[in-house]
């Protein structure tokens, strides 16, 4: 792989995100048919008129182009201890994660050790705590052995309970699994030592989105969980307390539209499963088989009293349909939803929501939804 | 930059006035930000065509060289140009590597040279992120290709490296010594984006001398009596270890000031045989191949070998190192008919059977191990582990990974089964350069042109410079006197048993003669091996001379000698009518205290180590407490069972103890 050391310094663009980088990358690949390393030996000029890019952003190009001798030298120590390196104008590129994700969050390369080939698989992912309860942690074996006899590839994030749980599932039940790391691909040396037989027989695929050295942060780790959301083509939630990474996943999640299925509680879990369900989350019993709607919905859970979280899913999705009609400030949207919550209250949580999008004229501020659909980021994903 | 600038700032830098043509068009290239490969001849000047450069480039210049020192010498030259330059290399401390690449940080150095296996460190690639580098130099590129004569892996890695680096990073590869064949797989390797400049090898101021004899004893008598006649200083190359110790010691007998060299020789000797070299401290080093490449000495006035390399291009190579002043050099080759067993064993030991392939295979399979483990795992010689090990990164089945900063080896997925037939072919390429070396010796044109033809050099120059053209031949005449010198040598020169350490008592010994050198080693074989009855009393004798040569007439209490594995008495006879000669009680009562394999069987040190450790009890200790030992035992291999019983008796209060072995093997002759 020539391009290695391009592809390592574009994606890394400090402060760039996905965003940006991708469409960087449709303007030149797509549009432009110029390979990466064309387009690296512009010259500023053509990077400005072409490329409209800014003098900040010339700045951080420039310096990635410096770092290109330094990022051959990773590339080929990558390289050479069997890592790959997938951009995200590779046809081996993960097409689940890049229909999920779009441009606004693919990844733009996936440092990968292992079977490719799962990549193309149906795949299942299974979340939960790190402290998940027995009967969580039973569910995931569950799943990831109807998953392993279906085919289907188990998605871990790796972390201690449910993660862990999924993957060492899978492996039990001969199925194949991705890893999907909390850190850079170089610095997962114990894992490839404890998965080495599984790797080499090409039933687990170790994955990661950040700079080949990063070590372990608590931010990487939350960064990791779009991409297992968003590797999967089924996500189920085993238990979620009502913070934490699982829970902001899953709501991250089912506000992108995913279909959530979540393990339905007995009535005296203490665990925040319902409440996802209340959101929107499908729920599904010990096998995974969706139940009733709204089945035990209605049961009071314990979680369910004590928590006055913002809003479900309901409400979000009211607040969508209004919007699409015209845009509304706070008071307005307040008699519509006819929620008895303080103006200031309402207007905090449509800050949260991703798809909103902020006018201010004046005293009066207006909500409206961002429109998300521009036919540039379908020529990408096509 | 024009030319005449350019030379302006050499001027100032080097205090050279101008470059010649051909290393202009080189640095013009380079300047220009192109990949370049240099093949020209010792003395050329190729080590100009990137200091320039690089002494003028903004940031810093990577150089991979694969010796240690070259790099020492290069980088004390430039230091007194006022260049700063630096090298990373496994003889200094990890502190100091690490100073070193953080002043390559800071922008502090101009020139850094470091060895391609640096590579496989991850410290090194972390620091490689905060370097300015300006360009990237592989010296003696040939490495880079199986095809060559000194191809190394880790050279391998430094051709993808070149292809991942981005375009417009100027690289320049050199090498003195590429046929047409290695130049071509290095542009392939490099991915067809290097130019080649070739020059021509012709060397006018060898004179070459081919001398045909029909023993070793030839060899010796005739260095012996002209060795001195030889202006300056120079290099004697002999085939083995062995033999550099032999030589060095019969030079010695003779007053002719030498010094033997070899890989096996720590770090801290060999820099000092090499700086003894640069201060003409010796007439002669008598050396292994291990001497050799980038020793920057302009006046060798002489190379010498007792044994034909196993190329023309390997002859290339290490007579290119002579004569780098211009002034006469002579070069001379001895040829016995029986030398071809030597390189020819090389080459086929070079390559291990296809079953011990699949042992590794299976090996790797089973678990992420390091190359300990897997010699243990394996049963193989670590040499052989190595070759191994090698071909199967070539074809891509197993690969190095770094766990931490231990190495591992891991089996790629998916890879193709074993490709014997590379290993066929590049047998075969080699054998029949090692015909093609024959030749050079039979050869009744003149040799330098066979040299250089051979290199893929079309010359159409004059050649007057050898004893086929111009010079007179050299024959070897053996008188009775010089006959007599090398019997007495040879009767009392001994090899040395070096097992002495801190936390024992046990002293070097000695052993009567080499394993595979004389009459001695199949004398062994047949009462060890071919039921030929006791040890004969020529062997005995051999062992009281050396005995007595060496011991210098210390007083011993008791002989002790090492139980046997599988031969029975042979040794406890011996040592009996060796104790009757010396008039030393004979013990017993050493025995072993479990059942331990034949040393033989285990391939590698770890392993022998392993089979011996805490094998051997004392019956009577209280017979051992402030007593001289006399250890008598018939082979001496690696010396794990001899030091281990040294660590017994050193532990039952015993005072002396001092090995006595019939023979010393030479790595491999046990097989």
């Amino acid at each position: 792989m020539k391009d290695a050391s391009y592809w390592i310094s574009l994606a890394h663009l400090p402060k760039w995100g996905q965003q940006k980088t991708n469409n960087l990358i449709i303007q030149f690949y797509h549009e432009n048919k110029l390979t990466i390393e064309d387009f690296f030996h512009l010259r500023e000029e053509d990077w400005k008129k072409d490329y409209g890019l800014s003098d900040n952003q010339v700045f951080d190009l420039q310096k990635a182009k410096a770092d290109l001798p330094n990022n051959a030298f990773l590339a080929e120590a990558l390289l050479n201890q069997g890592y790959e390196i997938i951009p995200i104008t590779s046809s081996e590129y993960s097409k689940t994660l890049k229909s999920n994700l779009k441009a606004a969050h693919s990844p733009v390369v996936l440092y990968i050790k292992g079977n490719k080939k799962i990549l193309e698989e149906d795949s299942v992912a299974i979340v939960g705590s790190r402290d998940a309860a027995d009967v969580s942690l039973r569910f995931t074996d569950n799943i990831a052995k109807n998953a392993s006899r279906d085919f289907k590839v188990i998605v871990s994030g790796f972390a201690k309970g449910v993660d862990k749980q999924a993957l060492d599932s899978a492996i039990k039940y001969n199925g194949q699994s991705i890893i999907v790391l909390p850190q850079g691909i170089m610095t997962f040396e114990s894992g490839f030592k404890n998965y080495y037989k599984q790797i080499i027989d090409g039933n687990v695929l170790v994955l990661s989105t950040f700079f080949p050295k990063a070590p372990w942060r608590v931010e990487l780790a939350m960064a990791r969980n779009p991409i297992i959301y968003g590797l999967a083509t089924e996500i189920y939630v085993a238990e979620s307390s009502d913070k934490g990474g699982t829970w902001s996943g899953v709501v991250d999640g089912l506000r992108k539209g995913r279909k959530i299925f979540v393990r339905n509680p007995d009535i005296n879990e203490k665990n925040a499963n319902l409440l996802l369900i209340r959101r929107g989350a499908v729920s599904v019993d010990f096998d995974g088989c969706v139940l009733p709607q709204n089945y035990g919905a209605n049961i009071e859970s314990p979680m369910l009293v004590v928590n006055d979280t913002a809003g479900s899913d309901l409400i979000d999705k009211k607040i969508i349909d209004l919007l699409r009609i015209r845009p509304l400030n706070a008071k307005e949207l307040l008699v519509e939803l006819s929620l008895n919550w303080s103006g200031q209250k309402l207007s905090k949580y449509l800050k949260t929501l991703d798809f909103i999008s902020v006018t201010k004229v004046k005293n009066s501020t207006t909500y409206s939804i961002k429109d998300d659909s521009t036919p540039k980021q379908l020529t990408f994903f096509s | 930059m024009t030319r005449s600038e350019a030379e302006k700032l050499l001027k100032q830098i080097f205090k050279l006035d101008n470059f010649y043509d051909e290393q202009w068009v080189a640095i013009e290239k380079i300047l220009r930000g192109e990949k370049v490969l240099l093949i020209e001849k010792t003395g050329f000047g190729k080590s100009l065509c990137f200091q320039f450069p690089a002494a003028i480039f903004p940031g810093t210049t990577v150089i991979f060289s694969p010796l240690i020192a070259l790099m020492r010498d290069q980088v004390k030259k430039l230091s007194l140009l006022g260049i700063s330059a630096k090298c990373i290399n496994s003889e200094q401390t990890p502190e100091e590597n690490s100073l070193i690449m953080s002043e390559a940080q800071k922008g502090a150095l101009k020139i850094l040279y470091i060895a391609p296996e640096r590579q496989e460190n991850s410290e090194w690639i972390e620091a490689t992120r905060g370097i300015n580098l300006s360009m990237v130099v592989v010296d003696e590129a040939h490495c880079i290709s199986v095809w060559g004569h000194d191809f190394r892996p880790a050279f391998k890695r430094i051709a993808k490296l070149i292809n991942l680096l981005p375009k417009g990073l100027p690289v320049l590869a050199t090498t003195a010594t590429a046929t047409k064949r290695v130049e071509k797989d290095i542009e392939k390797q490099i991915g067809g984006i290097i130019s080649t400049i070739r020059g021509n090898l012709m060397r006018d101021n060898f004179r070459l001398f081919v001398v045909k004899v029909n023993s070793e004893d030839e060899k010796l008598i005739w260095l012996g009596k002209n060795l001195t006649r030889f202006p300056g200083s120079g290099i004697l190359y002999t085939g083995t270890r062995a033999d550099t110790e032999i030589y060095s010691r019969w030079f010695q007998n003779l007053n002719i000031s030498s010094t033997p060299y070899h890989a096996g020789l720590d770090s801290a000797s060999r820099i000092e045989v090499e700086n003894g070299l640069m201060e003409n401290r010796w007439k002669c080093i008598i050396a292994t191949n291990a001497l050799g490449m980038g020793i920057d000495k302009p006046d060798i006035r002489f190379i010498i070998h007792t044994q034909i390399p196993q190329s023309p291009i390997h002859y290339y190579q290490e007579i290119g190192r002579a004569g780098r002043d211009g002034q006469q050099a002579y070069i001379v080759l001895f040829y016995n008919e029986t030398d071809r067993k030597l390189p020819e064993a090389f080459i086929e030991a070079g390559r291990p059977s296809l079953h011990k392939y699949e042992r590794v295979i299976t090996a790797v399979k089973s678990a992420l191990l390091g190359e300990r483990d897997l010699i243990k795992k394996t049963n193989l010689k670590q040499t052989q582990f190595r070759v191994i090990k090698a071909d199967l990164i070539e074809q891509g089945i197993v690969r190095e990974v770094n766990l931490g900063r231990s190495k591992k080896y891991e089996f790629v997925p998916g890879s193709g089964p074993l490709n014997s037939e590379a290993f066929d072919e590049l047998r075969e390429a080699k054998l029949k350069d090692l015909d093609n070396m024959i030749n050079y010796t039979e050869t009744t044109g003149s040799r330098m042109q066979f040299l250089c033809e051979y290199l893929g050099d079309k010359t159409t120059l004059t050649f007057n410079n050898c004893d086929n053209s111009g010079q007179k031949k050299i024959a070897v005449s053996v008188t009775p006197d010089w006959v007599d010198k090398l019997k007495s040598f040879r009767e009392n020169y001994f090899p040395v048993l070096e097992v002495e350490s801190p936390a024992s008592n046990i002293v070097n010994g000695v052993a009567a003669s080499y394993y595979g050198v004389s009459n001695v080693g199949s004398a062994i074989h047949r009462s060890k091996y071919e039921n030929g009855g006791d040890y004969p009393d020529f062997l005995i004798d051999f062992v009281l001379r050396a005995f007595r040569k060496v011991s210098q007439g210390r007083i011993f209490d008791l002989i002790v000698y090492v139980p046997p594995t599988v031969s029975g008495n042979l040794v406890k006879n011996f040592a009996i009518k060796i104790g009757a000669s010396l008039n030393i009680p004979v013990s017993d009562n050493l025995h072993k205290n479990r059942i331990t394999s034949e040393q033989k069987v285990f391939q590698n040190n770890y392993l022998k180590k392993e089979n011996v450790s805490g094998s051997f009890g004392y019956s009577e200790p209280t017979e051992l407490t402030g007593k001289s030992i006399l250890l008598i035992d018939d082979i001496f291999d690696s010396g794990a069972t001899i030091k281990e019983i040294g660590k017994l008796l050193t532990y039952h209060n015993a005072i002396f103890i001092f090995p006595l072995v019939i023979a010393r093997t030479i790595g491999g002759d046990l097989d």
